[in-house]
């Protein structure tokens, strides 16, 4: 079933405050349908704001939201009838099982066909701890439960905020794998994470936010082409011959000489998969690289495209992203 | 129906609904207890007059009704509190809403199922009062004639209901409390205070605070100008309101506290 529209989500100018703080500043986002949709951004960008306003919980100052090819507003709560959302973290009873806790959230909202709560209880491999109190649930499971419960009314769109936290190997796998079954069976969903390596096997579009508004959105593989790099290691002797050889190939503005503690790196902003170009260049000026990088990742991308830094070990100032990094 | 159902159930898996039922049970015993051994050793014949008349059938009926409601009044506006702090706190609210719920419905709804437990709650500690007198009864010779009194029986009903919406409007306001603060812990700190302020107050502007939550609750059930357990168990104050116009007010504040748990639900800002 589509909207029509073959816009699952949309959202224009959406903007919200919080006292002084901005947390949305005139967001504008588009879902296609029946993709498996990335939302990404560092903490306090407006990921989870996003989510509660799309789900209802909270109201914005201004936009709108369209959802599933009608707009969604003050009133229309039964619109969340084909949505299925994981917000934050799980909600559930910690007296009552996992089997009662998703009776008992299937008594809200839709309807939910009989027999589909022990299907959901498969699907996420809860079936054999399906009547233990949810108190003695592991995080994992919870989140598996959360899943389960955002798919109770077999929605049209689904939102889903982390649901890769606290899940083993084996539970991202299968997480992904019914995910993307979902998407295929013409489905969306609308996947927020920080687990970066796992949205860029997930996701086929992906909407980068920071500081409450869009910085990009595309698909992955397009923004991973376009913001893509390779890294190149020559002789340190060579580095201006070989800066010139590579410019005759991707421009000289893509072209740039690494500082760190290595000699020799050259860092070309190019796509990616066109890198054997790069070497041709360089094997016809005679200079040999010594090593060569291609690709990018969307951890890098995401980096970038947000000004973060990775702050592991910072004692204050933002440390500078290592020499051995992606970006030129 | 599908929710209300739901409630019930969920209820009935919740440790707080035996806690709080057992622990009205246990107080209940051991006012009796106390009652039959006051009796008992008592040299002030006054005394033992007045431990005497809780026992004393018909009249242990509403004496039963009323020192529950005494002490049942504290304990529902806990439960009312815990059941409906822990909506906001579980976040169990916000995944009915995001599943397009109604979030006053549901919130009534749940505190429907709340009035249902608190009546039932009321019914059993009922019974166990009414044993309770009866082996006071008993312990003390005053006999057990007076328990098949048809007056007395007659009048059962009414005063069972009157006891059960004084107790549902008592949860209902912890409800609200607990809706406002969003949590389970400051509805239920907010509640207990306000139960020992009214009490407390009461002592010294009893016509003012005849006709808050507490008092007015405690007063259903009594007969004109007797003496009833109010709010922060004040014991000592004489309640002022006649049953009638209390039930009116108990009426209001029930009205009030989940007129101001809808709106509330209706309007919050719904987070982590």
């Amino acid at each position: 079933m589509t909207t029509g529209s073959g816009v699952a989500l949309a959202t224009q100018g959406l903007a919200k405050r919080y006292g002084p703080r901005v947390a949305l500043d005139g967001l504008d986002l588009r879902v296609p349908e029946g993709v498996v949709y990335g939302f990404l951004g560092p903490n306090g960008a407006g990921k989870t704001t996003t989510m509660r306003i799309l789900t209802g919980l909270v109201r914005p100052d201004a936009g709108r939201v369209e959802l599933l090819g009608r707009p969604f507003g003050r009133g229309d709560r039964r619109r969340l009838f084909e949505v299925g959302a994981l917000i934050e973290s799980p909600a559930f009873y910690p007296f009552l099982s996992g089997r009662e806790n998703l009776r008992s959230l299937a008594a809200t909202g839709a309807p939910v066909t009989s027999g589909r709560i022990d299907e959901l209880l498969t699907l996420v491999n809860l079936r054999d701890r399906a009547g233990d109190k949810v108190s003695g649930y592991s995080l994992g499971m919870k989140q598996r439960l959360g899943i389960a419960g955002a798919l109770l009314s077999d929605p049209r769109l689904l939102l889903l905020d982390e649901p890769a936290n606290g899940l083993d190997p084996a539970g991202i796998v299968g997480m992904r794998d019914t995910l993307r079954a979902l998407a295929a069976a013409g489905k969306t969903v609308f996947v927020s994470s920080h687990i970066l390596s796992e949205v860029q096997q997930l996701v086929d579009v992906v909407g980068i936010i920071a500081n409450g508004r869009l910085v990009r959105e595309g698909p992955v593989e397009t923004l991973l082409r376009e913001e893509g790099s390779v890294r190149i290691r020559v002789s340190p002797g060579d580095v201006a011959r070989a800066g010139a050889a590579l410019a005759g190939v991707a421009g000289a503005p893509a072209v740039a000489a690494e500082t760190g503690p290595e000699g020799g790196w050259l860092s070309v902003r190019f796509d990616p998969g066109r890198a054997d170009e790069l070497n041709r260049a360089l094997a016809a000026a005679e200079i040999y690289a010594s090593r060569v990088e291609a690709g990018t990742n969307l951890e890098a991308l995401f980096l970038d495209l947000t000004g973060s830094r990775p702050d592991v070990g910072s004692a204050g100032e933002p440390t500078p992203p290592p020499a051995t990094g992606w970006r030129s | 129906m599908r929710l209300l159902g739901a409630n019930l159930r969920k209820l009935l898996r919740r440790p707080a609904s035996w806690v709080t039922l057992l622990l009205l049970i246990a107080l209940l015993a051991l006012i009796y207890f106390a009652l039959i051994a006051a009796a008992r050793t008592a040299t002030d014949p006054q005394a033992a007059l007045g431990a005497r008349l809780f026992v004393t059938f018909p009249r242990a009926y509403e004496l039963v009704l009323t020192l529950i409601l005494g002490i049942g009044g504290l304990l529902a506006v806990t439960y009312g509190a815990a059941i409906g702090g822990s909506e906001w706190g579980w976040g169990t609210l916000k995944a009915a809403v995001a599943r397009g719920e109604s979030r006053s419905r549901y919130s009534l709804v749940n505190y429907a199922a709340v009035a249902v437990f608190v009546i039932v709650g009321l019914a059993l500690a009922f019974l166990i009062g009414v044993v309770g007198a009866a082996i006071g009864a008993l312990v003390l010779g005053a006999g057990l004639d007076g328990m098949t009194d048809r007056d007395g029986l007659l009048g059962l009903p009414e005063l069972f209901g009157r006891a059960g919406l004084a107790l549902s409007m008592n949860a209902a306001f912890g409800y609200a409390i607990a809706t406002v603060a969003r949590s389970q812990l400051a509805g239920i700190a907010v509640g207990v205070g306000l139960f020992f302020a009214e009490g407390i107050a009461g002592l010294f502007l009893p016509d003012v605070f005849q006709w808050f939550p507490f008092s007015a609750s405690s007063a259903v059930t009594a007969a004109s100008g007797d003496a009833a357990i109010g709010g922060g168990g004040a014991s000592a104050i004489v309640t002022q309101l006649d049953p009638n116009t209390a039930i009116i007010a108990v009426v209001v504040w029930l009205v009030v506290a989940l007129g101001v748990t809808a709106v509330f639900t209706e309007r919050a800002e719904i987070g982590g």
